[in-house]
């Protein structure tokens, strides 16, 4: 079994039009799974053409939620974004730690994230 | 129940012409309902938006609506959108293939959104625009959408329409909700008893958000207002009885005298914009986390 796990966003989502936050919400659960795991994630954004804060937030910032920012530091990176959606996912990330910097957003995020891991 | 119409253009007045309709109309059940168009001597396009979530919240009261007496140039403008088929007309050719047609979506609807707008996006006369530009414009169009489907909390759906005016390289485009509206969102987030259009400035200012839950936000409407301003476009939106304008990089805000039911973003983007929207510095992949 691998250790490292690369996930093609274009493959999960179904399309380069990456959107939709219930379309982010797909990429999450796959990176959070394998993070749970103790994996390394490479997120790779070939062919994508579309991206939105909603998605990225779904995806991506909505992490910062169940795992801490030294975890996600060590364990996920990205490739193949272009220069401007890059810009856009590292205002995303820097917004989404001032979003989870509130202890008990963040109490109430991990309690939920365990309380769906549980049901599935 | 008869009611006059008078012009509608993507302007203030145009949004209180609206406003006034959902107000006179509000209490309508099971009643008929003649529109009279003789004096709308002009609908902007991408009004059909807000105009048809307010019709359509009128239809869900059960009652019928009828536009009567369309002056012939609207009549062409709203066929051609697809905008009176919903009311008994027939679809009419968009002949300069500039119009991006009316139509409501769910908030489900996301990936029939995405591609209601890429079908418009590549030929079609839409303008050629820089690829960076379109990719900007494509995004924020997204956004907006998004934005109504996280915030407004609608279940009578999301209305969208707009149009390319060749002449003068603008594009407008409108996304209405028929939701809660930003003024009641942040007083029910906060506790904050703000007048409408302030409400409006909250949600376009710094980092404010009203999300709650597992998944942060925020940024929205903020990207949005950067590109316009960069595009010397416009931004209008409306919510309650708000009205904000960003135009160049004047803001403007005014009151209604009754509200909007829901939340409406009007966007006029400057095709002819050359320059380049590519960051001049790069961002180290490494350092994002």
């Amino acid at each position: 079994m691998s250790d490292k796990i690369v996930l093609m966003v274009f493959e999960v989502v179904g399309s380069g039009i990456c959107v939709s936050s219930d379309d982010g919400q797909k990429v999450h659960d796959q990176i959070a799974t394998a993070l749970r795991q103790g994996k390394y994630v490479r997120l790779s954004f070939l062919n994508v053409e579309s991206l939105t804060s909603a998605f990225l937030n779904a995806s991506i910032g909505q992490l910062y939620g169940e795992f801490s920012e030294e975890t996600i530091k060590l364990s996920l990176s990205v490739s193949d974004m272009e220069k401007n959606d890059l810009a856009l996912l590292k205002r995303v990330v820097e917004m989404a730690k001032e979003y989870f910097r509130n202890p008990e957003r963040f109490k109430k995020a991990r309690e939920e994230a365990l309380e769906e891991r549980d049901a599935d | 129940m008869k009611i006059f119409l008078q012009e509608i253009r993507s302007d203030y007045e145009g949004f209180s012409v609206l406003v006034s309709l959902a107000a006179e109309t509000r209490e309508c059940d099971f009643d008929d309902i003649e529109i009279d168009m003789s004096r709308a001597t002009w609908i902007d396009a991408n009004m059909c938006a807000p105009f048809g979530a307010i019709l359509y919240k009128v239809g869900r009261g059960l009652n019928t609506v009828r536009l009567t007496n369309i002056p012939v140039d609207v009549e062409t403008i709203l066929s051609r959108n697809g905008f009176l088929c919903n009311y008994g007309w027939s679809r009419r050719t968009d002949t300069y293939g500039s119009t991006i047609e009316y139509k409501r979506f769910d908030p489900k609807d996301d990936r029939y959104f995405a591609d209601y707008i890429e079908k418009y996006m590549i030929g079609k006369g839409i303008p050629d625009m820089s690829f960076e530009l379109l990719k900007k414009f494509r995004e924020s169009i997204y956004e907006i959408f998004s934005n109504a489907v996280i915030h407004s909390r609608t279940k009578q759906g999301i209305f969208s329409c707009g149009q390319y005016y060749h002449k003068k390289h603008l594009f407008e485009f409108s996304i209405a909700d028929l939701g809660i509206g930003i003024r009641q969102n942040i007083q029910r987030r906060f506790g904050l008893d703000l007048p409408a259009a302030d409400a409006i400035n909250w949600a376009l200012e710094g980092h404010n958000t009203t999300k709650t839950g597992p998944i942060p936000g925020g940024l929205g409407l903020k990207l949005l207002r950067e590109f316009i301003v960069r595009n010397e476009g416009r931004i209008q939106i409306v919510s309650d009885k708000g009205y904000w304008e960003l135009s160049g990089e004047k803001v403007t805000t005014r009151s209604f005298s009754d509200p909007f039911p829901g939340t409406v973003v009007n966007i006029v983007i400057n095709t002819g914009d050359t320059k380049s929207y590519c960051l001049a510095s790069e961002v180290n992949p490494e350092e994002i986390f």
